[in-house]
């Protein structure tokens, strides 16, 4: 009897995550890829089975190496920015000399991650745009004004004008994960590493890095797979234009799903983008060995 | 101290939910009361005026003028009406198409909302979740025989009419009458003459003489399909923009296509960073001399003020085999969800009524398809000008990305983008749409 119960208990405390997660994720994941066998639109309820003819067409559509491209763009930038960058700001924040002006920085660096990515995107569309945009007036300004462009106009600075807006985003929330990890390092390895006359840059290598080595590869993952999933900031900015230049794979899904009404081709890149992810995740994961330390 | 602080703004806190709470309660009451009195009062359908009936509305205008002109006729029906409750929501343009297409997915279709015509309108219908209108129009003919007869066609698919038309429009090219005289320069007639005036203004230090928004797809659309109604065979055009027949073989698209490319190059670079908004901002600041507009825009522009404007109907080109002489441009209608309640049909009827329209044509400045509803009493020289060309069109020939399949309509839209931006060829885009329509036939 006692058995009994104590087996229903963890079961009855696990069975609302379960159901949401059933519900919400593994039913709609196995419906997206039974739907990606067929050909339909969101008019009618009749679906024509096609077989592997949307693979093929994923296959020969010019848009998606684009898109996997600049989906690529967005995750090794992001990476060396939002990672990298992040985790030097959230050491230089950490330090003594800093401490007493890091609380205030400490907000200045995350206001950016509360402002809707709505109102950020409308922000950059006046920063970059060609005749009053501040960028361009602050090149003019500076004497670069030959450096001038109309950025999200022009088929290659379009995704990396999208980029940056990106980084200039989110690199707040991931220094704040850093500076999360730097105080949980012990002060005394920072004491030894003086005692042994490390500088600055001697005890980031030494001590900070490989003491949050836990966060970075946290980090690297919500980056690398938040970067294939990116969709916001290209749809709102340019739409994925000009022409397709600053298409990503999520941006491309919706056109082809909700603008151009191909729901079961929208079922295949979703399909294509989970597993892209899910190898990147994977391939990570056995790369740092993470959850084996212990 | 902190306590005492915190106990305050929680007690603020509740006390202004309390109030909020209670004044609400208050109005629901009131509002039920006066319904209620009114159906005893005028004693009829006693049932029905007793319960709130809801509407749902959406239109596609949440900007101004239009926003605040229908939020006050809704205030003024439901005055009129205390029984029923209008809900409102307005998203604009593309977003608002891709809003209808997720609804009328499921059951959430609005009661009430706004169309455009064409393959738009008849993607809708397909869903089998629009409303025939057939017998509502039989029925009131005082109230449809007021509305233009020619301007239905777009809603009218196998003979049954889904949509009421409202707005009327057409796309010709916006001149700067000043900067014309300045130059010696006239209204150009045909292509060719429209490629010396380009020249011209270029030469007179005018560096992008017409400026369009490619940013939005749509503009490049209405250019696309000017210009293949100008150049290609009608007969062509008919078969390929019918759905799943298309082939867009004839040589006239690859020639069309190469006449966008070439007014590209008068666009500059700018044209892919802005949008056509940007564009009409420009032309009514007297910045550039051309921009293709439509008439709705015509109020836009005078608000801006200080130009004084003149129109051209896009050039006829001296190889074309369409008419030269069509206008571009389609009514925007209302159409009614399968299950609209009879109340949202007597709101169309208010919608569409010659009372609402003249004070729609005052306000907003649109020109529309209601009999008498634009007067010179009402509008600008200028729009009475627009009005007289629209109904003295020899022909009129639907916006190109309500005309053929969005997919097709999508190669030619972001096409025009990459070329402008020189990363595509006329013939790479052509090649595209035929894998498009060969696809489409197939399914």
């Amino acid at each position: 009897m006692i058995k009994r119960r104590s087996i229903l208990i963890p079961v009855i405390f696990l069975l609302p995550s379960v159901v949401f997660l059933l519900t919400f994720v593994y039913i709609p994941l196995f419906q997206n890829f039974y739907n990606s066998f067929f050909s339909f639109s969101v008019f009618s309820q009749t679906k024509t089975f096609v077989g592997m003819e949307n693979f093929r067409i994923f296959f020969n559509d010019r848009v998606v190496p684009v898109a996997l491209l600049n989906n690529f763009k967005y995750a090794v930038i992001s990476v060396i920015f939002q990672v990298a960058f992040a985790l030097v700001l959230a050491y230089i924040l950490e330090d003594k000399i800093f401490r007493r002006v890091a609380p205030f920085f400490r907000v200045v660096y995350f206001m950016p991650v509360m402002i809707s990515i709505s109102v950020i995107a409308l922000l950059f569309g006046f920063i970059y745009n060609p005749q009053m945009g501040l960028l361009n007036s602050f090149l003019e300004l500076v004497g670069l004004g030959d450096w001038g462009k109309p950025w999200l106009g022009n088929a290659t600075t379009a995704i990396y004008a999208v980029i940056a807006m990106s980084q200039w985003q989110s690199i707040g929330f991931i220094m704040m994960l850093f500076i999360v990890a730097i105080q949980k390092i012990p002060k005394d390895l920072y004491e030894a590493a003086d005692i042994d006359g490390a500088g600055k840059i001697r005890k980031f290598f030494s001590v900070t890095v490989p003491q949050v080595k836990e966060a970075i590869f946290v980090n690297t993952l919500i980056t690398v797979t938040g970067s294939m999933l990116v969709f916001n900031e290209p749809y709102i900015l340019t739409n994925g234009g000009p022409g397709f230049s600053s298409m990503t794979m999520a941006v491309h899904m919706y056109q082809e799903g909700f603008v151009k009404d191909n729901m079961g081709y929208a079922s295949t890149l979703a399909i294509c983008i989970f597993l892209l992810s899910a190898i990147l995740a994977i391939i990570q994961i056995r790369l740092s060995r993470t959850g084996k330390d212990d | 101290m902190k306590r005492l602080l915190a106990v305050v703004v929680m007690v603020l806190l509740l006390l202004s939910l309390f109030v909020a709470c209670s004044s609400s309660g208050d109005s629901d009451v009131s509002n039920e009361a006066s319904g209620g009195d009114r159906s005893s009062s005028s004693d009829s359908n006693d049932a029905s005026s007793d319960e709130i009936v809801e509407i749902n509305f959406n239109h596609r205008w949440p900007n101004e003028p239009r926003k605040s002109f229908y939020d006050q006729k809704i205030a003024e029906y439901m005055e009129a009406n205390p029984n029923v409750k209008i809900n409102v929501d307005a998203v604009l343009n593309d977003a608002y198409k891709e809003k209808i297409r997720v609804l009328i997915s499921n059951e959430n279709l609005p009661d009430i909302f706004t169309s455009w015509s064409d393959s738009f309108a008849l993607n809708l219908v397909s869903s089998g979740r629009i409303m025939p209108l057939n017998d509502i129009l039989a029925e009131d003919p005082e109230w449809s025989g007021n509305i233009m007869e020619s301007q239905f066609a777009g809603f009218t698919f196998d003979d049954v009419t889904y949509g009421v038309p409202f707005t009327i429009d057409g796309k010709v090219f916006f001149y700067n009458k000043d900067i014309f005289a300045e130059n010696n320069l006239e209204a150009p007639a045909t292509y060719d003459e429209f490629i010396a005036v380009l020249d011209a203004l270029q030469a007179a230090g005018y560096e992008n003489p017409l400026v369009e928004g490619l940013q939005n797809t749509w503009a490049i659309s209405h250019y696309m399909g000017t210009i293949f109604q100008r150049i290609i065979d009608p007969a062509v055009l008919e078969v390929d923009y019918q759905d799943g027949y298309g082939e867009f073989t004839d040589p006239g698209y690859l020639r069309g296509l190469e006449v966008f490319q070439e007014l590209a190059t008068y666009m500059g670079d700018l044209s892919t960073a802005i949008t056509h908004e940007d564009a009409r901002n420009m032309f009514g600041n007297g910045e550039i001399p051309i921009v293709y507009m439509q008439f709705a825009e015509i109020k836009l522009v005078e608000d801006i003020g200080g130009v004084d404007f003149g129109f051209f109907n896009f050039p006829a080109f001296a190889d074309g085999k369409g008419d030269p002489n069509a206008l571009t441009g389609a009514p925007e209608g209302w159409m009614l969800s399968k299950n609209a309640p009879p109340e949202a049909i007597d709101f169309l009827k208010f919608l569409t009524s010659a009372e609402t329209a003249f004070e729609f044509t005052k306000v907003d400045g649109q020109l529309n398809a209601i009999i008498g509803a634009v007067t010179e009493e009402n509008t600008s020289p200028a729009r009475m000008e627009a009005y007289e060309i629209i109904l003295n069109a020899s022909a009129s020939a639907p916006w190109f990305d309500n005309a053929v399949n969005i997919n097709v309509a999508d190669v030619f839209m972001r096409g025009g983008q990459s070329l402008a931006t020189g990363q595509m060829t006329p013939e790479e885009i052509i090649k595209d749409a035929q894998e498009q329509a060969a696809r489409l036939s197939k399914e």
